[in-house]
């Protein structure tokens, strides 16, 4: 049982709903099977990712405090995104808010006027990774394993946004935050799920889903950077955690193929998925059919 | 002295000497180059203020100039775009040097958020916000022009703003029409829509997916934006 003494509600995020739907449904069975509770915000919206922040920092605060404030009227404690720039935009909503007092008046303002519940700012955001690892728990994971991953070599890689900044997630700080800059809560997972997870430098770098179709060059070679630390490492797969990164990496292979040659590819899934299969779940279940890339060939050469 | 950060300095400005000489010491090898003397007379006081003024670039007077932030850039370190460094812009932003920023107009756009010098700054500097203010008020004093970032920003937020939610595929459709970047081929576009659409993950266009009650939202959402100066740079 997830060690939880308060509602925890979920918050998707546009993606997930869109272009990272196989992160959303093996998300929702790893969540069936270790028994936490998905109570989805109804209507949020987008949190404004990391663009709005660049027109106008009001809205870029106002978007997220009201998903943050939905949740807070349904009675939760802590919301749950699984996205690495919702992760960002919410808890800098809560930054905003606790240590800028006029901006708090103005947001208090925008609230009333749009006719939404007034916020606190004490829900605190947690990413989905962090729910499993520490809510629920390693030993909890573990008994959960019914087909260990063993003999299946994974990069994890967790992008920018998941930790960074430290001042807003609280990464290093709080209970239950991972590392800022050596995160290791996906390892610890994937580990206990038999799998081996390999060392690589470049984990925590940004992979350039910002600029995913405005910079080619900057995020294709990010992309190809990823890709190619881990195949070096030997790793056999890319983990991924977040929905622009995955579908980011997963756009630009046909490029970083033409252009650094086909050895460096290595397929990208979620680390929702892979842990699902070792939860004794079929590949067609964790979706992993609508991955751009192709996990499958690799998966089934393992016997999964 | 050997010189740090060479890049930053017009190549004009350097003088390498092949034999230097300096009270009778010979001083040839790497201590050879020098600058020539500059005179800065062209400041803009008030560009400070102004990014200080906006929420965002509030923390740009805290720099204390240790680079921690550029050292562990993405885009300076990792990816090697070494013309892309914060603790400079930073500083041109200080002093005022507005003529040396638009050199880089085309440069600051390029920064990513991944939020790592936000993370490391020893003084609390929003680098990575300050930055993007930094190109915003230039941008607004029509020092430099709209980029493709820009642009990508505006077409995310109009985006949104329709619904209250992203809609992905109606997003990239529309920047790429305008933009035209090289890869996103019809082909390649026609592969990925037939993948996805496949997946049936994507509600785009009329059958989008919105928010119940976002009208209300919408309402104030245009009101900040129009304070913030939204409409009139658009």
């Amino acid at each position: 049982m997830p060690r939880q003494n308060e509602k925890m509600a979920y918050y998707p995020g546009c993606s997930m709903d869109g272009l990272g739907k196989a992160y959303q449904k093996s998300t929702e069975v790893v969540f069936r099977d270790l028994d936490i509770p998905m109570n989805r915000i109804k209507d949020y919206n987008c949190c404004g990712a990391t663009e709005v922040k660049n027109i106008s920092y009001d809205l870029s605060v106002f978007l997220p405090t009201r998903n943050l404030a939905l949740a807070e009227s349904m009675g939760a404690g802590t919301v749950i995104a699984p996205c690495n720039g919702c992760v960002y935009a919410l808890a800098r909503a809560n930054k905003s808010i606790s240590e800028d007092a006029s901006s708090r008046q103005r947001l208090s303002g925008y609230l009333q006027e749009a006719g939404v519940p007034q916020y606190s700012g004490d829900v605190e955001v947690k990413h989905v990774l962090e729910v499993i690892r520490h809510s629920v728990g390693l030993d909890a994971v573990k008994a959960r394993v019914s087909r260990p991953l063993s003999g299946l070599k994974v990069a994890c890689y967790y992008g920018c946004l998941y930790t960074r900044p430290k001042t807003y997630t609280g990464a290093g700080m709080k209970e239950g935050k991972d590392n800022p800059e050596h995160p290791h809560f996906m390892d610890d997972l994937l580990q206990a799920a038999g799998a081996t997870t390999v060392e690589y430098p470049v984990k925590t770098i940004c992979c350039g889903g910002g600029h995913t179709i405005a910079d080619r060059e900057v995020s294709v070679g990010f992309s190809a950077a990823i890709l190619n630390e881990a195949a070096r490492a030997g790793a056999d797969l890319v983990a991924t955690m977040c929905p622009l990164g995955q579908v980011n990496i997963e756009m630009n292979i046909s490029k970083i193929t033409e252009q650094y040659g086909a050895e460096i590819i290595r397929p990208v899934v979620y680390f929702t998925q892979l842990l699902g299969l070792s939860f004794g779940h079929s590949r067609r279940e964790m979706a992993l059919h609508e991955n751009i890339s192709d996990a499958n060939g690799v998966l089934k050469r393992m016997g999964y | 002295m050997p010189i740090h950060e060479k890049n930053l300095i017009e190549k004009e400005d350097l003088l390498e000497k092949e034999k230097a000489v300096v009270d009778g010491v010979d001083v040839s090898g790497r201590w050879n180059t020098f600058i020539r003397e500059r005179l800065l007379s062209d400041y803009h006081e008030d560009f400070v203020e102004e990014v200080k003024s906006l929420p965002g670039g509030r923390t740009v007077t805290n720099c204390w100039q240790c680079g921690t932030c550029t050292s562990g850039c993405c885009l300076h370190t990792d990816y090697g775009l070494r013309e892309f460094n914060p603790r400079y812009f930073i500083y041109l932003a200080q002093i005022g040097n507005v003529d040396e920023l638009k050199k880089y107009g085309d440069v600051i756009w390029r920064c990513i958020s991944c939020n790592k010098c936000v993370e490391r700054c020893p003084k609390g500097v929003k680098v990575e916000e300050v930055v993007h203010n930094i190109d915003e008020v230039l941008r607004r004093r029509g020092v430099t022009e709209d980029t493709p970032g820009s642009r990508w920003d505006r077409t995310y937020l109009d985006n949104i703003m329709a619904t209250g939610v992203l809609d992905e595929l109606g997003l990239t459709l529309k920047y790429v029409r305008a933009e035209k970047p090289e890869d996103f081929t019809r082909g390649f576009m026609a592969r990925m829509a037939v993948k996805i659409i496949r997946n049936g993950n994507i509600r785009t266009g009329p059958i989008r997916r919105r928010t119940r009650g976002w009208k209300k939202m919408k309402k104030v959402a245009e009101d900040i934006l129009e304070r913030d100066g939204y409409a009139s740079a658009k």
